[in-house]
């Protein structure tokens, strides 16, 4: 009894042993990729950080609107995308890694998230630059619409970013083919309905607005912006 | 003291080069002007070219004629400058080409519009430089006090702080010029490295205003009237002011060493147009200044330290017969929005475009002030605005020296 437990034992024992052994190779192969992952991100990182600092990344991007202005505690845009391209070439070491593994399901599974991989980047980009650019679109149009006159101009600033902000959302999701022909059906229903309510507000609301936004662009009536209207170039002011 | 004019070879008797620009129909005018400068002045030679505009640049033809297409190689063998050829899109490049090519003892660049019959304005203009040796003519005109805001509230006191010569109206279009000046400015490096602002109102009287070159100021009469389609104030304020801050950013070295201010020499008579004021409306003026002060204070926050927002929202809250800006605090904003330019807190035009509701808010406060003054008392009023300017000039070099000192 005692010499079957025994010989189960030591098989049972063999066995995992023989097991272990023919995953060492690939764990030695994932551990030595991950180890050229982490030299590769470091590396990366500080490249990165180097060349955002030569273009003056962080003061361009404030100057475009595209970055606030630095706060304490707060990422600077330089150190996110130093941060992002770190974490995206570890990710991409992992997944590499295991492929080494001669496990099949294993071994799919990371094929399938590193074919994966670029769409995501492009994917991340896509939502970067949608709500970097949103910002500059709704300091842009805040500014154009309080020079026009237009009292809810801090509202129009945002529902403009906004619009930016979903824009990027939905092409990167498509990116991604999470959806499917969702994202852009509802995007054009989205979009259609905010062009139906800009078009009702301007004619029920606004048409004085454009009225007078017309009148400046033809200068063929006076400028309304602070002369009265119905007088002649006369008694008119000129700014310089 | 005064700059004093010295003698840079007056009274030889040397060409006169005009160029008249204008939109279209000069050819006439041309004719007219020519005249004028052969019986004011008999022992020069007067030769009156007009601008041609095509494809983007600018050349210089005899009334009537279409220009041939110049062949740059003739061109930078006439000219000294190395490299291109300087000023192609600016009708004063054309002008200092001409010029310098013709060695002209003075050129002029005056507009097309007709001028005030009742002045000898050409002869203003003309005469500093053939007869007092001065190398620079600053045209200056007369207009209502409450015309031109944009000069009399920024331009001027900002000009006049900056480089210490009170030139009354320095962007005004017209010039004359010396042929050592003309020969100086051709030869500018600025035309190759920064094309877009050479050749500018605002270059032109920074060259001569940091280069301390003997300038002097002609008053000509009347105002003949805008050269330009009329532009709405968001676009005048982004022209003209970005000109001037880019001219700044040029001179920081120059400026940065000036101190107070001296009259310049002036020619002709000078003052206020009388007659009906420029219509403004006072309560549309502050609902933009009140509206800017209520949406765009984010944008406000980057540019202005926080006690200038406090005291924009006060100014805000007063009612409309209360309402002033004081002089030193308008002064400060001016100051701290080119700051803003030259650090680039934010995309440039957004920035110049956001000055908008602050200029109309004290276009408000100005006109409100100074409605009942007569033109002692205007004038007195002006000088204290200027005084705050170069008051405040200390503040604006410790800003400029370090702008990320006041963190918003």
């Amino acid at each position: 009894m005692w010499e079957e437990t025994q010989r189960i034992f030591l098989e049972s024992l063999a066995r995992v042993l023989q097991g272990a052994a023919r995953q060492l190779p690939g764990a030695l192969a994932m551990l030595f990729l991950l180890l050229i992952a982490v030299g590769a991100a470091l590396v990366l990182r500080a490249a990165v950080r180097r060349v955002c600092e030569r273009l003056e990344v962080d003061r361009r991007l404030r100057e475009w609107g595209f970055a606030g202005p630095p706060a304490e505690g707060q990422l600077v845009p330089s150190l996110l995308i130093a941060r992002l391209v770190t974490w995206t070439v570890l990710a991409v070491g992992f997944l590499a890694g295991l492929t080494a593994f001669e496990t099949a399901s294993t071994s799919a599974l990371a094929s399938r998230l590193l074919d994966f991989v670029p769409h995501m980047v492009v994917a991340v980009v896509i939502v970067l630059v949608g709500l970097a650019g949103s910002r500059a679109v709704e300091r842009s149009v805040l500014i154009g619409a309080v020079n026009m006159g237009l009292h809810s101009a801090r509202l129009l600033g945002l529902g403009a970013r906004w619009l930016v902000v979903v824009l990027a959302f939905s092409i990167a999701l498509e990116q991604l083919g999470v959806g499917g022909r969702v994202v852009p059906v509802s995007l054009g229903i989205v979009f259609g309905g905010i062009v139906l309510a800009l078009a009702l507000a301007v004619g029920l609301g606004a048409k004085d607005v454009v009225a007078r936004s017309l009148e400046r662009r033809f200068p063929a009536a006076p400028n309304p912006l602070d002369e009265d209207e119905d007088e002649g170039e006369e008694g008119k002011l000129h700014h310089l | 003291m005064p700059l004093e004019a010295t003698a840079i070879a007056p009274g030889v008797a040397g060409e006169i080069v005009v160029a008249l620009d204008g939109p279209s129909a000069v050819d006439d005018r041309a004719a007219e002007l020519e005249l004028q400068l052969n019986r004011r002045f008999p022992k020069h030679r007067a030769t009156l070219l007009v601008t041609r505009r095509r494809a983007g640049e600018v050349a210089l033809a005899t009334p009537g004629v279409e220009p041939s297409p110049p062949l740059a190689s003739e061109l930078s063998a006439q000219v000294t400058t190395g490299g291109g050829i300087p000023g192609q899109s600016s009708a004063l490049g054309a002008l200092l080409r001409e010029g310098v090519r013709r060695r002209a003892a003075a050129v002029a660049l005056v507009a097309a519009a007709p001028h005030d019959a009742s002045a000898d304005w050409l002869g203003l203009l003309l005469a500093p430089v053939l007869e007092d040796g001065f190398e620079y003519v600053c045209p200056t005109y007369l207009r209502h006090r409450s015309d031109a805001p944009l000069n009399t509230g920024v331009i001027y006191p900002l000009t006049r702080a900056l480089y210490g010569q009170r030139l009354r109206q320095p962007l005004g279009g017209e010039v004359a010029l010396s042929l050592p000046l003309a020969t100086l400015l051709l030869d500018d490096p600025d035309w190759r490295r920064d094309p877009l602002h050479a050749g500018s109102d605002a270059w032109l009287v920074a060259k001569a205003l940091a280069g301390r070159r003997r300038i002097c100021q002609a008053w000509l009469g009347a105002w003949p009237g805008a050269g330009r389609a009329d532009e709405g104030v968001t676009e005048t304020l982004t022209r003209a002011l970005g000109l001037v801050f880019r001219e700044m950013e040029r001179h920081a070295s120059r400026w940065q060493r000036v101190e107070g201010s001296l009259p310049v020499p002036s020619f002709g008579s000078g003052g206020w147009l009388g007659g009906e004021a420029p219509r403004v409306n006072l309560e549309r003026l502050l609902d933009k200044f009140r509206l800017g002060a209520r949406e765009l204070a984010p944008v406000w926050s980057l540019v202005l330290p926080p006690a200038t927002l406090l005291a924009l929202r006060q100014a805000s809250a007063a009612r409309t017969e209360a309402f002033r800006f004081q002089d030193d605090a308008w002064a400060r904003i001016v100051y701290d929005f080119a700051v803003a330019y030259y650090a680039k807190t934010m995309e440039r035009r957004q920035l110049l475009a956001s000055f908008t509701p602050l200029y109309l808010g004290w276009i408000a406060s100005a006109v409100q002030e100074t409605q009942g003054l007569d033109e002692v008392a205007f004038e007195a009023r002006l000088e204290a605005l200027c005084a705050a300017f170069e008051r405040q000039k200390r503040y604006l070099i410790s800003r400029w020296r370090w702008p990320d000192g006041f963190n918003p």
